[in-house]
């Protein structure tokens, strides 16, 4: 039952989602445009290019959706909304989420397409960029907690939200996820003006409707992780939980497509030497810092 | 019990299936995926045995060290796609031998050492987190640091040999010949 609302849910935020982008990026809103749009696709011809590798330009898609909706099973929404509450959930989310990379690698390899591959190879080096920014802000996270359980994590923000109690952990989370889900200044792979689509560019028809519909879901499970690390998740005053998740959720995933908008891509480079040389020492500091809190405040 | 030897039984035989994958296809990268599959086929069987960190940190690290090691063999093969008919497998007797071999002390090992009583019922996964971190800034600590720094240092180190060396006087040299450096 637990898993039906939540997998329900996910399709309602994937439309949502799907909305939202058309808005911010046409200026029209149209509740209509991801329906027809899927049926466009759906109802087009999906081509299998010359040569391909069958097996990857088959999965890829697949596992890209697998891998969002995997991540999904561990968030909470409310007390008692969540599929599994595992014990290593913190963990699981980055697990599932590594294989976004083995579906992206797929992608860019499969097709046999010079667009497709050097999408699908930048992405690695984008993995490469904002791994260590995912991974350590989690890491200061949890030793808040103390546990890895995302519902405990939820319960540990009472009070005070991780936003305010490790800011700069945030900020360093937040832009690492917009790059995890290829989202603008940071789509390498798909690099719609000078790649041509990118890892997307050999895909059509279902393929596409498949890996978009991946895509979709793996913003709002990011959206979704965000809320639960930094937010506050569930908790808030007045509304029921659900709400509180709810909205949270919408105002992170507006504020991510929002966000990349205006800014010009990042290159490749820029992107790796700002993520090491930059990012990862800040990332070490929020973990000394939150260290020094988790020891002084009890 | 019977549900959960036939998850490990099942996840082991991936494992050893995607193995044989690795060698029985001549492109790079899918032979650097099934091997990727292969410990996540690993991974999925420390789940089966209800070791739930081991399992889930198995399935995280393998997906991305695979990944890079795809693109290395990429970089360094004349054949990544393995299009042609170039034979990559060479030594086979050897490596036959050395297989054979490493099989049967790793089966000795699994049978004749003494392993201890069976635990019966494992710990609750939450206790097995909290045990496992005891354990890893207790006892264990000097060797986890050690290997830490160790392959911090291996890593500096193939780096800068890595880096091409940048000549200081960039005064370019006209020569009469055709060649040109770049």
């Amino acid at each position: 039952m637990t898993t039906t609302i939540i997998l329900l849910l996910l399709v309602f935020g994937v439309y949502l989602v799907a909305v939202l982008e058309a808005w911010i990026s046409s200026g029209r809103f149209r509740l209509t445009t991801p329906i027809l749009s899927g049926i466009a696709l759906l109802g087009r011809e999906s081509i299998v290019p010359r040569k391909p590798d069958r097996i990857f330009f088959e999965v890829a898609p697949v596992l890209l959706l697998l891998s969002a909706v995997l991540a999904a099973t561990v968030i909470p929404l409310m007390p008692g909304l969540i599929i599994t509450d595992l014990a290593t959930g913190a963990l699981f989310i980055n697990a599932a989420l590594v294989y976004v990379l083995v579906a992206m690698l797929m992608a860019g390899w499969g097709p046999d397409g010079a667009y497709a591959m050097v999408g699908g190879w930048r992405f690695l080096g984008q993995l490469i960029a904002y791994a260590m920014l995912i991974v350590m802000p989690i890491t200061a996270v949890v030793m808040r907690a103390e546990s890895l359980l995302t519902t405990q994590i939820v319960v540990s923000q009472d009070g005070l939200w991780n936003i305010f109690y490790q800011p700069l952990g945030f900020v360093l989370f937040f832009i690492a996820a917009m790059a995890l889900a290829f989202l603008p200044p940071f789509d390498l792979p798909t690099a719609t003006g000078e790649l041509a689509g990118g890892v997307e560019a050999e895909y059509s028809g279902v393929r596409l409707a498949v890996f978009r519909l991946g895509r979709l879901t793996l913003i709002i499970t990011l959206a979704s992780a965000t809320v639960v690390f930094y937010l506050g998740g569930w908790q808030g005053p007045w509304l029921p939980p659900w709400a509180w998740s709810g909205i949270k959720i919408l105002a992170v995933t507006v504020t991510m497509l929002l966000a990349g908008r205006l800014m010009p891509r990042i290159s490749e480079t820029d992107l790796l030497a700002w993520c090491w040389k930059l990012g990862i020492p800040l990332a070490l500091l929020n973990i000394f810092l939150v260290g020094i809190l988790v020891l002084v405040i009890p | 019990m019977t549900a959960q030897m036939f998850f490990i039984a099942f996840f082991g035989l991936a494992a050893v299936w995607f193995g044989i994958a690795v060698f029985r296809t001549y492109s790079m990268v899918r032979s650097a995926l099934a091997l990727l599959f292969s410990q996540t086929a690993l991974g999925a069987m420390f789940l089966s045995m209800q070791a739930e960190f081991l399992g889930v940190l198995q399935i995280m690290m393998m997906a991305t060290e695979m990944s890079i090691m795809a693109i290395f063999m990429v970089m360094f093969m004349m054949d990544p796609g393995g299009l042609s008919t170039m034979d990559m497998i060479h030594q086979k007797r050897l490596s036959l031998l050395a297989g054979i071999v490493s099989f049967l002390a790793a089966v000795g090992v699994a049978v004749f050492v003494d392993w201890g009583p069976v635990e019966m019922i494992a710990p609750d996964p939450a206790q097995q987190t909290i045990a496992l971190g005891l354990e890893l800034l207790g006892r264990s600590m000097l060797i986890f640091e050690t290997a830490g720094i160790t392959i911090l240092t291996s890593m500096i180190a193939a780096i800068s040999v890595a880096i091409q060396p940048v000549k200081q006087n960039t005064v370019p040299t006209i020569t009469g010949s055709n060649h040109h450096e770049h």
